[in-house]
């Protein structure tokens, strides 16, 4: 029983999205913000908070910024157990469960601590505060600055875990698409079986596939307002312009290429175009690549 | 009579004048910097730039703490990607702020080399770096202070980076160059 195209086809699209879901279910995670504050509910900053896994005994420390706000990003579901403590203001424990996909917010309510204050570090000359070191309104920041902006945070660290995600496609979509260039040798011609073209349109489909999410991570991924492009990925972005219509246009014309081949005729007309196309957008994705790779 | 009690208010404002004069504080400004990190991975060697840090210093009796601030988001490494990452991994958005914190003796000024201990807080972490070895030269009223901060990745727990499954060497040199002027 010989695979027909269409079920090799299938069968890529199926190995396509598995591949893709379980790199996402790895960067799957989920994140724990809130405030930290006095008992009078004056917020605190440079409270140290610790959120400690009740499954795997990991620890993960933060601070709060200017305006008591702190984020642990990455966590996954289950049970934490959060504290939060400051020199002198006092100290606080709580228990927190994270679901999967929820970010949970908890606000932190320091209590006084009677314990004596722990003795300060004991450098030749390390800094200590007191009234004359300058603080960092006297720079002249202006809050926005110095502000912390979780959301910010949490719109990088979403741009970055996609974008690892089209690093890591990428990659793997090379593999198959070498593939396809090589035993495009064996698919034209005169004396050429079908098995090979079999093949070839097989590791095509594959590739088209791969290339598909491939793409969907790098232009569903986050956009920061206020970053003007500069660098490799000006390159890298412009040969999409290249290879994302080329792997539509040569498809097509591989399917049509496919066609005449089948029908004992010789590959003529538009179809004609179907290897110099796939070799320019081969190329543009190598150099896509590469441009993001390698320094130049 | 009036005479002499003219000349005792006279000497004890110039002695109170002074007194006053020893005990003042003044200050030094960060005029201008540049601040570089160096960071080392198997494909690539990347230096970030910033020039975006303002600092200052206040002394009293004999010592001045210095405060050097500069934003994450101002290091520019001549790629958005790589910079946009850099503030992910480092929490810039979280933490926007590096300072450096030193506490150094006020005749410090006068040597052509000092030491001194750093307090770091940067990605929401606190480390500190003692006996950093640093330069100063003199230029006009002016002090120009050069060295290398031995940071590395581990000392502010921030995970290595990788590009093509190759994390970044956990070594990031800190270049310090900074001009000083005496308010």
């Amino acid at each position: 029983m010989r695979a027909t195209p269409s079920k090799l086809i299938c069968a890529t699209v199926l190995i396509a999205i598995l591949t893709s879901t379980l790199l996402y279910a790895q960067d799957s995670t989920i994140t724990l913000s809130g405030t930290v504050t006095d008992s009078s509910g004056k917020v605190i900053s440079n409270a140290k908070v610790t959120v400690k896994s009740a499954a795997t005994g990991q620890t993960v420390e933060t601070q709060s910024d200017a305006d008591g706000h702190y984020v642990v990003s990455n966590l996954s579901a289950g049970d934490y157990d959060v504290t939060a403590s400051a020199e002198g203001i006092g100290s606080v424990a709580a228990k927190a469960t994270i679901a999967a996909g929820t970010p949970l917010t908890l606000t932190l309510t320091l209590t006084q601590v009677q314990a004596p204050e722990a003795p300060a570090e004991n450098l030749p000359n390390a800094p200590a505060p007191n009234k004359t070191e300058p603080s960092l309104e006297d720079l002249g920041f202006t809050k926005s600055e110095t502000q912390a902006n979780a959301q910010e945070q949490a719109l990088l660290d979403k741009r970055t875990r996609m974008l690892k995600i089209h690093q890591r496609m990428g990659l793997i979509t090379a593999a198959p698409l070498i593939a396809t260039v090589i035993t495009s040798l064996g698919a034209g011609g005169k004396n050429e079986s079908s098995a090979s073209r079999d093949l070839h349109v097989a590791l095509g489909a594959l590739t088209g596939d791969l290339y598909g999410i491939t793409a969907y991570y790098a232009i569903r991924a986050p956009r920061i307002k206020g970053t003007p492009k500069k660098g490799p990925i000006r390159f890298h972005e412009a040969m999409a312009w290249i290879h994302g219509p080329g792997m539509i246009l040569t498809p097509i014309l591989g399917a049509i290429a496919f066609n005449q081949k089948n029908n004992g005729e010789k590959v003529h007309g538009i179809a004609q175009a179907h290897g110099p196309v796939a070799i320019v957008t081969a190329g543009a994705f190598g150099a896509a690549l590469l441009s993001v790779s390698l320094k130049f | 009579m009036g005479q002499g009690m003219n000349t005792r208010a006279l000497i004890a404002f110039a002695l109170l004048s002074a007194s006053c004069a020893l005990a003042a504080d003044h200050t030094w400004v960060l005029k201008d910097s540049t601040l570089t990190y160096h960071v080392s991975h198997p494909l690539h060697q990347t230096d970030g730039v910033s020039h975006a840090a303002r600092g200052k210093g206040v002394c009293h009796e004999g010592e001045c703490d210095f405060l050097i601030a500069v934003p994450v988001k101002s290091f520019d490494s001549g790629d958005t990607n790589r910079d946009l990452h850099m503030i992910q991994v480092t929490r810039g958005a979280e933490f926007p702020m590096v300072t450096v914190r030193t506490k150094l003796p006020e005749s410090a000024s006068g040597s052509s080399s000092i030491k001194a201990d750093l307090e770091i807080q940067f990605a929401g972490q606190t480390a500190h770096f003692q006996q950093v070895a640093l330069e100063v030269t003199t230029q006009g009223n002016d002090k120009k202070i050069t060295g290398t901060i031995p940071a590395t990745l581990a000392d502010f727990k921030i995970d290595p980076p990788s590009l093509l499954t190759m994390p970044v060497k956990n070594e990031i040199p800190i270049r310090v160059e900074m001009t000083w002027s005496p308010q």
